[in-house]
């Protein structure tokens, strides 16, 4: 009950967003005739992401908690948005070079059920609001800063809440259209531990059309447009994070926490297929096998009484499984009406680093829905489609 | 997990429904003007990385000015009083000047940006572009 309970507080928040979101209001008049015209280049996007893991055997048979947890899958729903602040263009006319800078809220809901065969199911939350800023050069560069504070609590049973934060640093260069190179550095829970990971990237290809992209340690994407509908992709990628657990079912044999850290790392090899619907509506399917499978207990009391330890080392139960499948799908809901960037290289670049960096931490990937793929056939075009473009004169 | 599955089943069917009447078409009719247009220019990477975001918002402003008009049409026109008219006919004359004033503003740029020759293949290719679609409409109705 109490998931409810915070779901709802999300979208009241999500709902107080939009009932103040500046990008309704902050628009700039065109001269005399007051035509407002759209400030940002970022849609408000909703992604609803569902993923599934199957439960397989714990293949140690000796180790005690792995006889009486018996098997282990897991369960994830999470709600995401990122709705963009403050976008500020700046122009300059000496160079003819466009700059801007974007300040961009996040929020991520996020319920975990890890999936035992022998114990009763626990829910665990994750939520947190963060803040991202872009700031596009307008030559070839594009900075991204993203800070992802959240909370983690297990909702089942009563327990203790805990506070953390992701965050990444970007350095991106388009040294053409074609090819693209990243570096920074990343505070990362998605290998299952606090990790401080250098964050390295190259892309082949125009984002727009097939495209290699390798981003460390966050994803090997082949991304293939079929039309300007449809995106298939073959992909491996980590999940994973830290979760807090109730000691409900005494799983923590050893001290007396109320609340231990559950910790679990998958990777995920697979394919994706993308469906752009319409300008507001995105849908996605994927599936594949999700292996070096690793789950972990520890207590966060045992770990800080041995400081000299690297953090996180003192568990007292850690499995890794074989490889199993999974399936992963997912909506993304686009709101507002936006600057166009057709062909601008690093405002393509700038999606790109929005969303392959997704929001609180949790290596989703949305994909890049507001990308736009150029159509081969001219098929759709009707008179209504085209009245900005012709004059009566034209015919 | 059961409930994510039907909320996730029904906005799809709710979705679906509506992608007859979704205003894909404006977007694709756009998305092909800049890629036969960009075609057409062969501009340099660096032509390219200035050009294409003053081009947008070029064409934004021009896109709004038009919008605006057309809405103010929309409304009807066949029982309009003096003044109501007479509004109308200021709003025309008033958009076709700011559309004056965008272009003269943007083409300066955009010279600037890729040069006269390229500005004059630019206009081209705009025309040639509309010419093929009218040209693809007319073939599709015949």
């Amino acid at each position: 009950m109490k998931t409810k309970g915070d779901i709802a507080k999300v979208l009241i928040f999500i709902g107080t967003i939009f009932l103040f979101n500046p990008q309704i209001k902050a628009q700039a008049k065109l001269d005399s005739l007051k035509i407002k015209l759209p400030k940002h280049y970022f849609k408000t996007v909703i992604n609803v992401d569902g993923y599934r893991k199957a439960s397989q055997a714990f293949a140690d048979t000796n180790d005690f908690l792995a006889k009486r947890l018996k098997t282990y899958g897991l369960n994830q729903f999470s709600l995401s948005f990122y709705t963009p602040i403050i976008t500020d263009t700046e122009v300059d006319t000496v160079k003819h070079i466009t700059k801007n800078t974007h300040i961009l809220i996040t929020g991520n809901y996020m319920r975990l059920q890890p999936v035992f065969n022998n114990i009763k199911q626990h829910d665990l939350v994750k939520m947190g609001v963060g803040m991202r800023f872009i700031f596009n050069t307008g030559k070839k560069a594009v900075w991204f800063f993203d800070v992802s504070p959240f909370v983690t609590r297990d909702v089942t049973y009563p327990s203790e809440a805990y506070f953390r934060m992701a965050s990444t640093i970007v350095y991106s260069y388009n040294v053409s259209e074609k090819f693209n190179w990243r570096v920074g550095a990343t505070k990362s829970f998605m290998w299952g531990n606090k990790n401080y990971w250098p964050f390295l990237g190259i892309r082949i290809g125009r984002l727009d059309k097939t495209n290699l992209s390798i981003q460390f340690p966050r994803s090997i994407n082949l991304n293939v447009p079929i039309g300007p509908k449809w995106t298939l992709s073959a992909y491996t990628k980590p999940q994973g994070g830290m979760y807090n657990f109730s000691n409900h079912d005494s799983l923590y044999y050893i001290g007396n926490d109320a609340t231990f850290s559950y910790t679990r790392y998958e990777l995920n090899t697979g394919f994706r297929a993308d469906l752009r619907m319409n300008d507001k509506f995105n849908f996605y399917f994927a599936f594949g096998t999700s292996s070096k499978n690793n789950i972990t207990f520890y207590s966060e009391k045992a770990n800080k009484d041995k400081p000299k330890l690297p953090p996180y080392k003192t568990y007292f139960f850690s499995q890794n499984l074989g490889p199993t499948l999974f399936i992963n799908c997912g909506m993304t809901f686009k709101f507002g009406k936006t600057r166009t960037f057709y062909k601008d290289r690093n405002m393509y670049d700038v999606m790109d680093l929005n969303n392959t960096i997704d929001v609180g931490d949790n290596n989703n990937g949305i994909g890049n829905p507001q990308i736009p793929i150029t159509p081969k056939s001219k098929k759709d075009v009707n008179l209504n489609s085209i009245q900005d473009l012709i004059d009566y004169n034209d015919f | 997990m059961k409930h994510i599955a039907k909320i996730i089943i029904l906005t799809c069917l709710f979705f679906w429904s509506g992608y007859s009447f979704a205003q894909t078409p404006k977007d694709k009719v756009e998305a092909l003007r800049v890629s036969f247009i960009s075609q057409r220019l062969e501009l340099t990477n660096s032509e390219s990385e200035k050009f294409w975001p003053v081009y947008n918002e070029y064409n934004d402003k021009i896109k709004a000015i038009k919008k605006n008009l057309r809405q103010s049409y929309k409304k009807g026109v066949d029982n309009l009083s003096n003044k109501e008219a007479e509004e109308l006919y200021q709003l025309d004359i008033k958009s076709k000047q700011a559309e004056t004033e965008v272009h003269t503003q943007y083409a300066q740029k955009i010279k600037d940006i890729i040069g006269v020759k390229k500005f004059v293949k630019l206009r081209v290719a705009e025309e040639e572009f509309k010419l093929e679609i009218i040209k693809n409409i007319k073939d599709k109705s015949d």
